[in-house]
């Protein structure tokens, strides 16, 4: 490992000069990285990649965090490096397997512009100006302010000890229930919002209230799948991905896509359906038309299963959902929608695939719920080949004290929602009502981890002003993301290689317990998660306390004389001591909760294989080098539900909350775009997962920017060559982005990648390349859970 | 001892690369895209407007050092700093290499890059000098894999999955008129 081409050099003269307006390294940037080209940095490698050895190494088992769908690895280290990230043979989820993101999450560990020490604010939100501080000192910012902000002491006393003035939001991960403890739980605020209500929140709603899980589709074993909304081949979920296209393209799956755009998914499909955007939901009534007309059903199950079917028989009939009235509206040929529903009602086991992220369009509820009864009308239920229920394996729950505190009060954005969240609410709604001052209290502070609402929530402008209205922002991250930016304290924490997290527990069909172990030390001076919300529970606790005597009645009517003894245990023993669920490390939760469930073998194997699942010993076999048998056939949890399996054709309780009891389509669903102008559809795909993925020397290197995709026909029209800057605006915002002309999507749709265009100047590689289609998407919601509908906006589109 | 060799289920790629960063982060091989010792090539283009896309030309090609039998590379090297390693994969003497590129202009694969690093050619080794030496019997590309596409392992040895699968299996390998006798196969 010698210092050949050093990351900060790579970084000057490939990428920065072909970035336009990215910035210098300032003599006060104190985000900028320690190790330049000529200084050694024990524990971080001199070059980019870094050859393995045929010397000493260790394997650490990890579950890769580059993206949501988790992965078991082994971390190859090295003189305390780590020099490659292998897939885990043991995980019978990833089997195997790690995508190029996995393989690069070396990069995001040394990434040069990671977030190094705590930071306090100086200078302005916004324009990037920090004093490196001490953990301490950080803590005290947070408690107390500075000159420059409030803390949170001051806040809650101006509040009276309203907690919910406090406001929250966090990222995905194994970490995630720590903060939700720490903030929701003990600091006590409803407020709390997250990824759910702007990704898959209508998807997990729809198939729960009618099938009562989201299940898991056994495409190692279907013989016919329609595939709507879901790139597998660029959007990776495992063992999903695996499976599929291996046997699509007449080798035992067809495979139908339905998706606005030619992707990989439709090249690697049998048949693609170019649907127009939102009208699925047509499509799926329609083929339940054909099914229902022609008694194609499997009667049956039904008999046995369906919950309504004779009403909502008898509500797809009368509606007349015929294929003829959907060609109109969906794009699909009547032909090919009489085709796919028969072929689908013929075939052994077929399987219209859930999909995940995310809420495309207003229907999308009632969309997910007639996929799950159509599904259901096939019978290809609880059973191989069809969706899974299965099995998890239990882990004990930690019981929280929590305490109670009477001067909160009650979340708010859920107004005017069918069934709002109460756990994590809807991020448009409570930014905006936030904005507009129409909440019923003030929400004074931002407590984020993990978390980019600048370039996840639509209408990037409306989020700026909602962080700029706060008193108090603080960020838990591992990079300077965009909203880091606009934060008053920051902390800068270990990232999923440096950190031993919670046990998990995965799977339906092959369920096992799969452990992250540190593979190296926390670089510089971050933390692990739950040692920074240890820290801040200790700092904040008693100052807190103090504040719910001063102002919380019940509390002090229940203290009334108390001596300074009883009013101590009386403190710990109702809760109000915030760092009490911390008090035991992560390593010794895990190895309690493991042994006491399943005993001390158990914890032997998951510390040395990652994965551990009952007779894992047993049932685990090598087939080949290269891939493995987890459970014998007979061992699959194929059909767990026998006859509480019950598929809900008409929620007639939801009629109360105005949603339609049973899928039906209205005519504002259609699909409309004004001349001149098109509809955006953004995505994702195989090399980036979103904007914390976009600083990484690697994957920049696969995929260097997004462009816009523009139909090759309407761009030479408008005189639109490859890589011509043009100007993408909507009602919300405006981005400029190089244009891809291609013929794999319609005239009147463009399509951008998610996660790009990133404004934090302290990621060189993400900072203004590419464009944020946050900044463009309108802020709207769909009525049920107030989940963010991503594909509702059209823009216009002109060359500068 | 043995003949390493490759085979490829060819038509499950999905072109994710995951094989691509393997072998990076594996080798140490320098970020660009012109430094690579495998990638994966888009082959036909879709064709037609978009209400008819003619879309079923279009595949993914893993490309890579074909290890050719008849290896016209170490035939051109005027320093003869190429030659066959035990265990049939072609290799170089890195001192003896002088930046001539005779060897890239002679294969006809474009499987040879210039390390700007190690100031000589480069191409794929089967992970030779880092998983073979270590003892390991797989390539950093092939364990990766999603898709699970890759089947490495000894020709000689007919137990060997790699034999197993080529005489059950219709195959070809590329440029095959070339008469190099490619290691590598493109499975049917």
């Amino acid at each position: 490992m010698k210092v050949e081409i050093s990351r900060r050099r790579f970084l000057q003269g490939s990428v920065a000069m072909s970035i336009v307006g990215a910035s210098a390294v300032s003599a006060t940037n104190i985000f900028a990285s320690e190790h330049d080209s000529k200084k050694h940095v024990v524990g971080i490698p001199d070059t980019i990649t870094t050859k393995t050895s045929t010397g000493k190494a260790e394997e650490v088992p990890f579950l890769c965090a580059i993206c949501v769908n988790k992965c078991a690895g082994f971390a190859r280290v090295e003189d305390g490096i780590i020099t490659k990230l292998d897939p885990n043979p043991y995980f019978p989820k990833s089997r195997n397997m790690l995508c190029a993101r996995g393989n690069a999450g070396i990069q995001t560990l040394y990434d040069p512009d990671r977030l190094k020490y705590p930071l306090v604010r100086i200078g302005e939100r916004g324009d990037g100006k920090y004093k490196r501080v001490s953990w301490e000192e950080a803590y005290n910012a947070i408690l107390n302010g500075t000159d420059k902000f409030k803390g949170i002491l001051q806040i809650l006393d101006e509040e009276k000890d309203n907690r919910s003035t406090i406001g929250y939001c966090n990222g995905e991960g194994l970490s995630k229930e720590g903060f939700e403890v720490l903030m929701g739980e003990k600091i006590g605020t409803p407020n709390y919002v997250d990824e759910i209500s702007i990704c898959l929140e209508t998807v997990l709603g729809g198939f729960f209230s009618t099938w009562g899980t989201y299940g898991e589709a056994d495409l190692n074993n279907a013989d016919y799948l329609v595939i709507a909304g879901a790139n597998r081949a660029e959007a990776i979920i495992t063992p999903d991905t695996l499976d599929l296209f291996k046997r699509s393209k007449g080798r035992g799956l067809k495979t139908i896509v339905l998706d606005p755009r030619f992707t990989n998914t439709a090249i690697k499909a049998d048949r693609w359906l170019a649907v127009n955007p939102g009208t699925d939901l047509a499509f799926v009534l329609a083929m339940t038309y054909v099914v229902f007309k022609e008694e194609l059903y499997n009667k049956e199950f039904a008999k046995k299963h369906m919950e309504g079917i004779e009403e909502y028989k008898q509500h797809i009939l009368s509606h007349n959902y015929t294929p003829e009235w959907a060609e109109k509206l969906t794009n699909i040929s009547a032909k090919n929608i009489y085709k796919t529903a028969r072929e689908f009602m013929a075939a052994r086991s077929p399987i219209y695939y859930q999909g995940r992220r995310s809420v495309f369009s207003n229907n999308d509820f009632q969309l997910r719920r007639a996929m799950a009864i159509f599904q259901g009308l096939s019978g290809n239920m609880d059973k191989k080949g069809g969706i899974i229920y299965g099995e998890k394996l239990p882990l004990p729950k930690e019981d929280i004290n929590a305490p109670i505190y009477g001067q909160a009060l009650s979340r708010f954005d859920g107004k005017g929602i069918a069934i709002p969240s109460q756990k994590t609410g809807s991020w448009i709604q409570f930014r905006n009502m936030i904005l507009e001052g129409t909440t019923p209290y003030p929400v004074r502070a931002m407590f984020m981890r993990k978390h980019n609402p600048m370039a996840g929530v639509p209408n990037t402008k409306k989020t700026e002003a909602f962080l700029k209205k706060m008193d108090l922002n603080v960020m838990i991250d591992i990079l300077p993301s965009d909203t880091t930016m606009f934060c008053d304290v920051i902390l800068p924490e270990a990232s999923y290689l440096e950190r031993t997290s919670p046990v998990a527990s995965y799977g339906a069909l092959e369920p096992a317990i799969v452990l992250r172990k540190a593979a190296v030390k926390p670089l510089y001076e971050t933390k692990v998660p739950e040692q920074i919300y240890k820290e801040l529970a200790e700092k904040l606790s008693k100052p807190l306390w103090e504040n719910t005597l001063k102002y919380d009645e019940d509390v002090q009517d229940d203290t009334e004389g108390m001596s300074k003894k009883e009013l101590a245990e009386y403190y710990k023993e109702n809760g109000y001591d915030l760092a009490e669920p911390w008090e035991k490390s992560v390593t010794e939760q895990n190895e309690e909760k493991i042994v006491s469930t399943y005993g001390e073998k158990a914890w032997e194997i998951l510390n040395e294989r990652g994965v551990y699942y009952p007779h894992i010993e047993e049932y685990h076999k090598q087939i080949n080098i290269n891939e493995s048998e987890y459970y014998p056939e007979n061992k699959k949890k194929y059909t767990t539900q026998g006859d509480k399996l019950k598929v809900k054709c008409n929620l007639t309780n939801l009629t109360k909350k105005g949603v339609d009891a049973m899928p039906t389509w209205s005519d504002d669903m259609q699909f409309k775009v004004p001349e001149g102008q098109f509809r955006l559809v953004t995505g994702r795909h195989a090399q980036f997962t979103q904007s914390g993925t976009t600083n990484n020397l690697m994957l920049r290197d696969l995929v260097p920017t997004n462009y816009l995709w523009i139909n090759s026909r309407i761009a030479e029209e408008k005189n639109i060559a490859f890589g011509d800057t043009v100007e993408v605006k909507s009602s919300v915002g405006e981005v400029t982005i190089k244009a891809y002309p291609t013929e794999k999507i319609a005239p009147n749709q463009i399509f951008m990648l998610h996660g790009f265009g990133g404004s934090s100047a302290e990621m060189e590689i993400a900072h203004g390349n590419g464009a944020n289609d946050a900044i463009i998407i309108e802020d709207k919601i769909e009525p049920v859970y107030g989940a963010a509908v991503m594909h509702d906006t059209n823009v216009e589109v002109r060359k500068v | 001892m043995a003949n390493y060799g490759m085979a490829f289920d060819y038509k499950f790629c999905i072109n994710c690369h995951a094989c691509e960063v393997a072998c990076k982060e594996e080798n140490g091989i320098d970020l660009g895209a012109k430094n690579h010792r495998l990638w994966i090539q888009e082959d036909g283009n879709t064709s037609g407007d978009f209400w008819n896309l003619d879309k079923d030309k279009v595949q993914f090609m893993q490309m890579q050092c074909q290890e050719c039998e008849e290896a016209p590379c170490l035939k051109a090297c005027p320093n003869g700093a190429i030659y066959r390693d035990d265990n049939g994969i072609v290799r170089l003497h890195k001192n003896l290499c002088d930046l001539t590129m005779a060897c890239m202009h002679a294969c006809p694969y474009g499987a040879r890059y210039v390390d700007e690093k190690r100031h000589v050619t480069d191409k794929c080794i089967f992970c030779a000098d880092t998983r073979l030496a270590r003892g390991e019997t797989t390539t950093a590309c092939q364990i990766t894999c999603p898709a699970k596409l890759r089947y490495f392992g000894d020709l000689d040895d007919e137990k060997s999955e790699i034999s197993q699968i080529l005489k059950e299996r219709k195959h070809f390998t590329l440029k095959s008129e070339l008469g190099t006798k490619p290691k590598l196969f493109y499975l049917e």
